[in-house]
């Protein structure tokens, strides 16, 4: 990607992460793939999250735990930090870098309108989640979310994804991930509390904050720093590991692809 | 930036199985099919029903089979009475399952019309061809004209419906750049019109009827439909060749990356130009060559299925191994299983067994446009066409069972 398009890019991210500190008034809109109306939650509070890429250390204890807490089957995640190597331009000198992921929370999540029986919807406090008694699984909404948050959760057959650990934070305690976290990398908390931590992180460093993929307007609720704009959008890296497939195609291992 | 490698990242699965690609093929030979009934059967073109009564097994069979597909692509397929108990305005799959219903039955209604006189007529049959044909005929009285143009137009209606809702369903998917295209949804109608004409010629070869004016008709929709086909590809390639992010540079992208990628569109490219070719060239030839030509139409037929299923396909099930949040390409294998290809295979089974079944009970060679049973002539075989330089098995194929 040209350097012209990943500075724009960058430009943009910064600006939708600037648009999503103003208080959106909720758009009641009626038209089809538009937001149906929040509902439970409390609607005093906006949950968001902000995570200090200059504190992880990719040791994957937030992939663990919240696969724990939230008792995910093995090989889906509700959230997971992505490595990448990354060579210097100039002296081609490596670093790793670190990139969390979990669903994003957005303000207008591309997930929610598209769900054909409203089993997922936002909470008024911002939290998206499902009610997996009502899902069809159809799916529509895994292949809606542009973060990979969502997937079909191959245990209820049901959409499954980040709730923030509502459960958790209900009971006073802060999310798996958060509390997990060696760095402390991981900031949650009301954004509509000028005194939470989030609140005064997020106006310190309002210029440098970052979101992922802001040109799918979702604005999402994630939010980092100390962010590489290169990251933002769709990585133009090298893929993972490539899979090592027996005769039969059955999956033997991984291998890098270099 | 290539010095970058991606160390580490989940593998994403796909979400929607090769249910959804049934689905898409066969709702599309549903829609395209029905308004290829409609000139013979609806607007009351006599050259074009014998086209129309084959275009009506071929829709009626595929409508029943459609949603078979649908609800097994859901996880949890006895839930679908959630889609009517919460409805969501908000998403286009649910007005989808508010329409398909009510064509699933329009369809349904429009073909008892039309069989019907033909059913009467054969009250008298033996055995349960007779049972069958006094049962589903619902008395003697005659069918009136008006109502099945009226049942006709609102199925039409309908089927604008189900044309709209699959396409807008795929296309406003903006986490998948390849679907976020408004080329989209006139393709899969275009691909659609393709096959179902490709299968009204291959019914016409194998239910023994060889009209030929079925087989000109036929291969004039395609071409006509080949064009659009080929205009709207050129429009969203003219529409995105300047944009650094959308539809077109994410499939320049997956060219790009991807040899996989690359043999589809020169697959997809090859079959398309030859399809076309072999069409202008069946169509251009003198009259007294073509019905020596035309009788191998039907693997042109065999051949536009093959486009109308390959567009599903790679557009529902390649564009979902297209990663879009880490770097490169998902595996995806075709399991062998009901999500895979027993899926696939069961599918195209059912859909057999249902047009054996119509063939069997159902004297659907005899459709046409309401009347009384006594203005169905009884044998099959005079009923088909004008053009009568097709030759007939004498017993009709009704009896082949």
């Amino acid at each position: 990607m040209d350097p012209i398009r990943r500075s724009l890019l960058g430009q943009l991210a910064r600006l939708s992460a600037g648009a999503a500190m103003v208080p959106l008034s909720s758009v009641a809109s009626a038209g089809i793939n538009q937001q149906p109306p929040r509902r439970e939650g409390d609607p005093s509070k906006r949950y968001g999250m902000l995570i200090d890429l200059r504190q992880c250390i990719g040791c994957q204890a937030c992939t663990v735990s919240c696969h724990i807490e939230n008792a995910a089957p093995l090989g889906s995640f509700r959230t997971t930090v992505s490595q990448y190597e990354v060579a210097h331009q100039e002296t081609g000198e490596v670093a790793t870098f670190m990139l969390p992921r979990l669903c994003n929370h957005c303000e207008n999540p591309a997930c929610v309108p598209v769900c054909p029986v409203e089993a997922t919807y936002q909470r008024q406090d911002g939290i998206v989640v499902v009610d997996s008694d009502r899902c069809v699984g159809c799916a529509y909404c895994v292949n809606a979310c542009p973060y990979d948050a969502r997937f079909i959760n191959e245990r209820t057959q049901t959409a499954d994804k980040c709730t923030f650990c509502a459960h958790r934070l209900e009971a006073g305690l802060l999310p798996a991930c958060v509390e997990s976290c060696v760095g402390g990398a991981r900031i949650i908390g009301d954004m509509r509390d000028p005194q939470s931590q989030i609140s005064r992180m997020i106006a310190e460093h309002k210029d440098e904050l970052m979101v992922l993929q802001p040109e799918k307007n979702t604005l999402p609720q994630v939010f980092y720093l100390g962010m590489d704009e290169r990251f933002v959008t769709r990585p133009d890296a090298e893929p993972v590991a490539l899979d090592v497939l027996d005769p039969h195609g059955k999956e033997m291992g991984y291998e890098f692809g270099h | 930036m290539n010095s970058a490698i991606e160390l580490l990242a989940p593998r994403y699965d796909i979400a929607w199985y090769p249910w959804a690609v049934q689905y898409f093929f066969m709702i599309a030979l549903s829609y395209a099919s029905l308004w290829l009934a409609a000139p013979g059967l609806v607007f009351g073109k006599s050259r074009w029903l014998p086209t129309a009564r084959l275009a009506l097994l071929a829709c009626l069979t595929t409508t029943l089979v459609a949603p078979v597909a649908l609800l097994a692509d859901l996880h949890q397929p006895l839930r679908f009475w959630h889609f009517y108990a919460y409805a969501n305005g908000h998403s286009w799959m649910s007005v989808g399952s508010l329409i398909l219903p009510l064509y699933v039955v329009g369809v349904i209604v429009l073909a008892w019309l039309a069989w019907r006189p033909a059913l009467q007529a054969n009250r008298q049959a033996p055995g349960l061809q007779g049972f069958i044909a006094r049962w589903a005929s619902l008395g003697e009285s005659p069918t009136p004209r008006a109502l099945l143009v009226l049942v006709g137009l609102a199925t039409l209606a309908l089927s604008t419906g189900i044309m709209l809702y699959t396409g807008a369903e795929v296309a406003i998917v903006k986490a998948r750049p390849l679907w976020h295209t408004v080329w989209l949804p006139p393709m899969f109608v275009a691909t659609g019109v393709i096959a179902a004409a490709g299968l009204i010629l291959l019914l016409n070869r194998v239910a023994g009827e060889r009209s030929t004016t079925v087989t000109g008709q036929m291969l004039k929709v395609m071409l006509g439909a080949c064009l659009a086909a080929g205009l709207i590809a050129g429009s969203w390639f003219l529409d995105g060749i300047n944009a650094n992010v959308g539809s077109v540079a994410a499939a320049l992208e997956s060219v790009r990356g991807s040899a996989e990628w690359r043999s589809t569109a020169l697959w997809g490219g090859l079959t398309g130009v030859a399809l076309f070719g072999a069409l202008l060239y069946l169509l251009t030839r003198p009259a007294a060559r073509r019905p020596a030509l035309f009788a191998w139409a039907w693997l042109l037929g065999l051949v536009a299925l093959h486009v109308g299923w390959m567009f599903r396909w790679v557009v529902l099930m390649d564009v979902q191994t297209v990663a879009r949040h880490s770097a490169g390409f998902h595996h995806y294998g075709v399991p062998a299983g009901s999500s895979g290809v027993l899926g696939i295979v069961g599918t195209f089974g059912l859909w057999l067994a249902a047009i054996l079944l119509v063939d069997l009970f159902v004297p659907w060679r005899q459709a046409r446009q309401g009347g009384r049973g006594a203005d169905v002539s009884p044998a099959p075989a005079s009923a088909a066409s004008p053009d009568s330089s097709q030759e007939h098995a004498p017993e009709g194929a009704p009896h082949h069972g």
